[in-house]
């Protein structure tokens, strides 16, 4: 373990925000090209009409709200990092915490476009809000997918102000160390921290209680965001244990991606005395559990389906396995509960390209699952007459390609201009005395 | 106070600061200010500062958040006043779920609240005695004195252990 002083620390960070290369540039822009791609398709469902998309009866709900589950899936891992493990004080939380943050919130900004997208008509999105229309007509919070709207844009303001919170002894030590205009930038970024004892005082008990506070929040947001599935009378969505198992698969999934993010950021800005080996591999542990917990809930799913009794939810099952969807649905098992096993193997978990490869299979199998669940289930429903088939069109293609670079413009332009570890974080951990990232 | 100078010790070490917060407790000095690039539990303690008041800011906003988010649900639901499967209008069980939500956006939001108004957040640092290195990683005791007395002042904080003494012109 290799020991860190502050000075080194204040340095490995700050010297990441030194002027971009070309070839960063080059990424950005990159990125932005699949944007305006993603806009450019969603413009055109726009005038032509939701029509261009694959939705249609008997499947409704597409890549927008497989999308939409799968971007707020990833979201949770970075509160499940930056409160939940605060909480339990675990060390090695400390040197990926930011980069999860900051994942937490660009991933729900990325979720929050969806359904503006899947409601076709977006200029009348604010239907949606607790706000009444032209017709003096409220929503009616008697729908999951009202809460639904309440918790995900609870969540986001609240990881966003976590987020943001955390940071400002961080924005102080760029603006110490800055001049002109970057000074005066980050001068009111910081919002006049100096770390006088008051600010340390009101700041460290205001932390706990975001982490306190966020905690309950993580689990509610995706339990939120199962029933509105599981309220459904739909084979495949209607059942008690989607709330627990989303929550699990979400925090899998944002492991995963907390990884595949974390080895080309620690590559490329020589961050391998702070996101140490043992780092990676405590999160790879976590995926194990998580994965284990994942797998458990496919298995309980085609137990209670069994044990039911219920011909439509067995044939329901049945057909996922050996269906149309049959790829997507082995794709979605041995991803997600099979391959993560291999991370019992210290010497796969010690790998750097093991752990990388492993993390995007998960992030794959996490992707197919939310299709299986979300297409699957209304694909092959009860009546048999109904039963369709849903592929995603080009336009739906173009829209999540959009989505994913998106995702990726945004946090390699955060990383670049940002700390992108929290410092002081790392400094209060070897202050109390620990001499490594934990 | 024109008439008085800030100087500024600068500690690596925070006990070194803790001792020369008690040696300031018994000279003619006044202790200003403690700037740190952590939490200082230790110079907590030697002031006998008690914890942070900024939870009833976050209590009082957990409670409007939770009575806000249950009327929202039952003043919604009793405009459209549907009656589904014989279920009465005003459900509060799923009316829970959106109480829990405003619960914690408002605790948030009154936890922020409450650090801003507390911590006296956003601030201006110009003019005030601080020293750029408390950010990185050095304690920084900042403590008044008369005009002429400094260097007793900067001896007082060197006997501590100072690494660095900063004297600034009061600009008030």
């Amino acid at each position: 373990m290799a020991e860190l002083t502050a000075a080194q620390i204040d340095n490995t960070v700050l010297d990441t925000l030194a002027a971009p290369s070309k070839t960063y540039w080059g990424i950005v822009g990159l990125l932005g090209v699949g944007v305006m791609i993603g806009l450019m398709c969603w413009g055109y469902q726009i005038v032509v009409g939701i029509g261009v998309g694959g939705q249609n009866n008997p499947v409704a709900w597409g890549t927008y709200l497989i999308n939409f589950v799968f971007w707020v899936g990833i979201a949770h891992s970075g509160t499940l990092i930056s409160a939940i493990l605060y909480l339990f004080r675990a060390g090695w939380r400390n040197p990926i915490a930011r980069a999860a943050e900051t994942m937490t919130v660009f991933a729900v900004c990325t979720a929050g476009l969806f359904p503006l997208i899947h409601v076709g008509r977006v200029w009348v999105v604010y239907y949606m809000l607790p706000y009444p229309n032209q017709r003096t007509l409220w929503p009616n919070f008697q729908s999951p997918l009202v809460f639904d709207v309440v918790a995900i844009s609870t969540y986001l303001t609240v990881s966003a102000m976590f987020w943001y919170t955390g940071m400002l002894p961080d924005l102080a030590i760029i603006r110490d160390r800055a001049t002109g205009n970057r000074k005066k930038i980050f001068s009111i970024l910081c919002l006049g921290w100096s770390g006088r004892l008051e600010q340390w005082r009101h700041y460290t008990r205001i932390y706990l209680f975001f982490a306190a506070l966020a905690t309950p929040l993580v689990i509610s947001v995706h339990s939120v965001v199962s029933w509105d599935f599981a309220l459904g009378v739909i084979p495949g969505w209607h059942s008690t244990v989607f709330a627990p198992y989303f929550v699990a698969g979400a925090i899998h999934s944002g492991l995963a991606m907390v990884v595949t993010l974390m080895i080309p950021l620690r590559k490329l800005f020589k961050y391998e005395k702070i996101i140490t080996m043992g780092v990676l591999e405590n999160v790879a542990k976590t995926i194990v559990f998580t994965g284990l917990i994942v797998g458990y809930a496919y298995g309980v799913e085609y137990f209670l389906a069994w044990y039911s009794g219920n011909s439509v939810e067995q044939e329901s099952f049945m057909w996922r396995a050996v269906g149309e969807y049959k790829i997507e649905f082995w794709i979605m098992v041995i991803c997600n509960s099979i391959v993560p096993l291999l991370f019992f193997i210290k010497k796969i978990r010690t790998s750097i390209p093991w752990l990388l490869i492993i993390c995007i299979m998960v992030n794959i199998g996490m992707w197919y699952e939310r299709f299986v669940i979300i297409a699957g289930s209304v694909a092959h429903d009860f009546i048999p007459h109904a039963w369709g088939y849903y592929a995603p069109t080009l336009t739906e293609f173009g829209i999540m390609l959009g989505a994913f670079c998106l995702f990726f413009f945004l946090f390699i332009l955060f990383v670049k201009h940002m700390p992108s570890i929290s410092m002081t974080e790392m400094k209060e951990h070897l202050h109390a005395g620990g001499n490594d990232a934990g | 106070m024109p008439d008085k100078q800030y100087v500024i010790g600068l500690y690596k070490e925070e006990d070194n600061a803790v001792a020369a917060i008690k040696s300031l407790k018994g000279s003619p000095f006044d202790l200003f200010e403690v700037h740190s690039p952590v939490p200082a539990e230790k110079i907590n303690a030697e002031l006998k500062k008690s914890k942070s008041k900024v939870g009833y800011f976050t209590l009082c906003g957990g409670i409007i958040g939770f009575i806000t988010g249950f009327l929202l649900a039952i003043f919604t639901a009793t405009r459209w006043s549907l009656i589904v499967s014989g279920k009465p209008v005003v459900g509060f069980v799923p009316f829970f779920i959106v109480g829990f939500e405003f619960t914690i956006l408002f605790g948030v939001l009154g936890n922020i609240l409450g650090f801003l108004v507390m911590s006296r957040m956003p601030a201006r640092l110009a003019g005030k005695p601080y020293d750029e290195r408390c950010s990185g990683e050095y304690f920084g005791v900042v403590a008044t004195c008369d005009y002429g007395r400094e260097e007793k002042l900067s001896a007082l904080f060197t006997k501590n252990g100072a690494d660095d003494i900063k004297v600034e012109k009061n600009k008030n």
